[in-house]
């Protein structure tokens, strides 16, 4: 018994060396990080999301794509941006700490941190022409023009249309055919 | 003649199983190889790097809404969410543990009892009644449930996978009885495994040392057409045996070959449709009686789907069978009035259908309902042995189920989720299990929650249809002898359990995470043995038959903390304590003084260092103190309570990371003593477990 076993394992040790070497021509397809993907999703927003002129920024002044609060992005958001226009500005990350330092802004994400004063801060924001998006995983989200709701593994986007048009956002078909519309109920 | 412990000394030793158990895995083993032959050369030239900034910029919406994302990063704060006493073991904490099992793995979560037995038995548990026959804990693999109906409990030696493949497990301590259904009394553990298109290429494992003397697995994953992946994988495990107490070799070696695919497809895109399935064989042997074989396989399909307002559905069915054969070591006659037994394996075929249906949606901007339905059809013979018997033989059960729950905002992040399920079950009919959760959202980083849950554990065939025969022959009148030794009743009700639990979990700075619950719980109906009065003619009390007798609370606290002090050093720590105050009903009596079930101890604590180190090199060590166990040697030892005594012990690992898919390690287990005890009452057979060190290889994820 003792010798077949020994038997067994040589021959199943040589096959393991043999796939070691067959693995070699091998690699794993790797996922895209998180908030990368969300970063190139605000940037898609810059492209598809039509401002009212006056909400554009002046001259050559940039396109500001803001984050309020905890940033979460890391260097992608920057990374995304690098070069980039939108409307024929080119696009800059501005990092705010509060709401009211928000000032020539047109995109702004606010971070999961800035949940608990998210009503203060759509209060601050209202009438002005600045498009709204978060990643914060509550259905407190009332007012919030876009969310990307993670579900499972993938993004998916929900709109607020009743939010972008009080703040005469028009969204392109592009972004919204794909999306989830709901309203703000309130 | 301890049956109870049998059960958990799941069995035996011929060779001839041994090679059974190794050829299926050689056979794998070889498909998988011209699998990764054949369609290695095809799929090569079709692996992608992550993409860049710039790939992504260039795709629609659409497509960018089809990419998956890594989940890691954002475990801490899903967990925020969760309003329970969850504990998520990930994919990287299993790779650093150096664990080569499922058990192994389950220590990890700071709420649960994990005790080894022998080389291939375990007992586990969370909040208590970790006894022998343990029978309150749920265990799901991917949504099957693999808890046996035979006694309620999990047979571990049979559960397992490549590791690798896990994605997390989930262990819930308390009750989830909501949604899950019966058996989730003390509490849930999930096992989730990787979509197939997470593991895409090759993955080998070799791995051998004195106790885990082989191991070896490997797994092939490759794109069938667009949007199907497919993943198949072998493993073969060989443990060497432990020592006995006496100091003599336990001859309980163990030998599991196993096998399994999963098909994960998207037919379109809010449809997707997983199919997977596994099958084992397991040779096995049993300290002083023989060799044990046991089997099975599974297959499983569920489809999702989402519609476009956001609902998602989803619809499982699956199929499993188990089968296992249990030796009985013999037991010679003693004339005149023993008959003895002669050496018998109980035979145990079990045949599972489940179907199971579950809808979720969002009702105004207040209400999140889900609700579902259930069906599961179990077909179970057992052989009929002199030595041990169920009746009937063959029993077919039925059981329906459905549940629903609404998840309401109260406030801005204030929620409450109050739902029921009920069952429906062939023994005792119509059984609900309602609970109501409270979850306070402090912060983002801040959650206080409050739970009263209501779950039960249905009669298993142990507690209904056990006949163990004694033996006795009977005396000349007017003497009369006892038939039957132990039994069950066709009056054995469900043991309820009504449970109060409060939590609060909170991420402290980007640094710390740190989580507290509470509990207190309140049983009623727990199964209790009690013993026929003997009069001067019936001078045995046997029949032992099971009732409902025992009752009582426990209380305890879980704590547990991560730390991440550098960026390449993590500390964790977790405190468990448990009181436990069960007795027999008023008026009423067991024959094990109420000891039998409650073989746990009453602290642990585990203190984890996970280390970075230069050049690809990761240090990990875990220390674990286990209290002592006061644990009785079943029904028929009356009220005898033996101790296991509390001990410390180590595992650690060294890692290195030769290249990006190649890592080699070192891996000790148990180092602190040569050989140290943590489950059974004191008997020259009770098992010792020993250290052990082991090498290991791998090549990809």
């Amino acid at each position: 018994m003792g010798l077949l076993r020994n038997i067994a394992t040589r021959r199943l040790w040589r096959r393991l060396a043999l796939l070691l070497i067959a693995g070699g021509l091998l690699g794993a397809a790797q996922p895209v990080s998180e908030y990368q993907l969300k970063a190139v999703f605000l940037f898609n927003f810059a492209q598809f999301v039509e401002w009212p002129p006056a909400a554009l920024p002046r001259e050559s002044a940039p396109f500001v794509i803001g984050v309020l609060g905890k940033d979460p992005f890391g260097a992608a958001l920057d990374e995304v941006v690098r070069g980039e226009t939108a409307n024929g500005h080119p696009l800059e990350v501005v990092r705010y700490h509060n709401v009211g330092e928000v000032r020539d802004c047109q995109i702004l994400f606010i971070a999961a941190s800035e949940l608990p004063q998210l009503e203060g801060i759509l209060a601050a924001l209202r009438g002005r022409s600045i498009l709204t998006v978060t990643d914060a995983d509550s259905p407190a989200l009332h007012g919030v023009m876009i969310a990307l709701v993670r579900q499972e593994k993938r993004i998916r986007l929900r709109i607020d249309l009743q939010a972008t048009k009080a703040s005469n956002l028009t969204i392109s078909s592009k972004l919204l055919r794909p999306a989830e519309i709901v309203g703000s109920g309130s | 003649m301890p049956v109870a412990r049998n059960w958990r000394l799941f069995l035996m030793n011929d060779g001839a199983g041994s090679t059974r158990a190794r050829r299926s895995a050689a056979f794998l083993l070889t498909c998988a190889l011209l699998g990764a032959m054949g369609s290695g050369r095809a799929s090569a030239g079709a692996q992608v790097d992550p993409p860049t900034a710039g790939d992504l910029k260039r795709l629609s919406i659409e497509d960018l809404m089809n990419l998956d994302v890594t989940s890691v990063a954002k475990e801490p704060q899903r967990l925020l969410q969760a309003a329970a006493a969850i504990q998520v073991i990930t994919a990287g904490d299993i790779r650093r543990s150096g664990a080569s099992s499922i058990p192994e793995v389950l220590r990890l979560a700071d709420n649960l009892q994990v005790a080894q037995i022998n080389a291939h038995d375990w007992a586990i548990s969370a909040r208590g009644f970790n006894a022998n026959l343990a029978n309150k804990l749920l265990v799901l693999v991917d949504g099957r449930a693999v808890y046996t109906p035979l006694y309620g409990g999990v047979l571990w030696n049979v559960q397992d996978c490549l590791l690798a493949d896990i994605e997390r497990i989930e262990v819930i301590s308390g009750p989830g009885g909501t949604l899950w259904g019966a058996n989730a009394v003390n509490g849930v553990i999930n096992i989730i495994t990787r979509a197939a298109q997470d593991t895409q290429g090759l993955y080998a494992l070799a791995a051998g040392g004195n106790e885990l003397q082989e191991q070896a697995g490997i797994r092939f994953g490759t794109t069938l057409a667009p949007g199907v992946y497919f993943r198949a994988y072998g493993k073969y495990t060989g443990l060497d045996r432990e020592v006995t107490t006496a100091g003599t070799s336990a001859d309980d070696s163990w030998h599991v070959g196993r096998g399994g695919f999963r098909l994960d497809s998207e037919p379109s895109a809010p449809n997707r449709l997983t199919v997977q399935g596994d099958f084992y064989s397991v040779a096995e042997d049993v300290v002083a009686t023989g060799g044990a074989s046991l089997s099975g396989g599974n297959i499983l399909g569920r489809w999702t789907h989402e519609t476009p307002g956001g609902a998602s559905m989803s619809l499982q069915i699956y199929y499993d069978h188990t089968y296992l054969s249990q030796p009985f070591a013999a037991s010679p006659a003693a004339p005149p009035f023993f008959s003895g037994f002669p050496a018998a394996s109980l035979k145990d075929d079990l045949d599972t259908y489940d179907l199971d249906f579950q809808y979720h949606f969002a009702w105004g901007t207040r209400h999140k309902l889900t609700w579902g339905l259930g069906y599961r059809a179990t077909r179970e013979s057992d052989e009929d042995l002199s030595i041990v018997r169920f009746t009937p033989t063959a029993l077919n059960q039925s059981l329906y189920s459905a549940f629903a729950q609404d998840e309401i905002m109260l406030a801005r992040s204030v929620y409450l989720t109050v739902g029921s399920k009920l069952e429906h079950n062939d023994y005792t009919g119509v059984e609900f299990e309602p609970s109501a959760r409270l979850q306070w959202n402090l912060q983002s980083t801040q959650l206080l929650w409050g739970a009263i849950s209501r779950a039960v554990r249905t009669p298993s065939r142990y507690d209904r249809d056990l006949l163990v025969p004694s033996g006795l022959i009977n005396p000349p009148p007017p003497f009369q002898f006892p038939t039957t030794y132990l039994k069950g009743s066709p009056d054995f009700v469900s043991e309820t359990l009504l449970a109060y639990e409060v939590g609060y979990r909170a991420a402290i700075g980007p640094k710390l995470a740190a989580s507290v619950s509470a509990f207190y719980n309140d049983y009623h109906h727990v199964r209790s043995t009690t013993a026929t009065p003997t009069t001067a003619v019936y001078v045995f009390p046997y029949p032992i038959f099971f009732q409902n007798n025992l009752e009582g609370e426990t209380h305890g606290l879980e704590i547990s903390a991560s730390y991440q002090m550098l960026e390449w050093w993590r500390l964790h720590a977790g405190y468990d304590l448990l009181q436990e105050h069960i007795g027999v009903r008023p008026g009423e009596v067991d024959a094990t003084g109420a000891t039998n079930e409650t073989a746990d101890p009453q602290q642990q604590v585990a203190l984890r260092s996970s280390m970075d180190l230069s050049g690809g090199m990761t240090l990990d060590a875990a220390l674990r103190w286990v209290d002592a166990l006061h644990i009785n040697n079943g029904p028929a030892g009356g009220p005898v309570v033996g101790i296991v005594p509390s001990y410390f012990e180590l595992d650690s690992g060294i890692a290195w990371h030769a290249t990006r898919s190649l890592e080699l390690s070192l891996m000790g287990r148990n180092l602190l003593h040569a050989y140290h005890t943590e489950y059974g009452f004191p008997s020259p057979t009770r098992e010792q477990i020993g250290r052990s060190l082991f090498a290991r290889i791998t090549w990809g994820y």
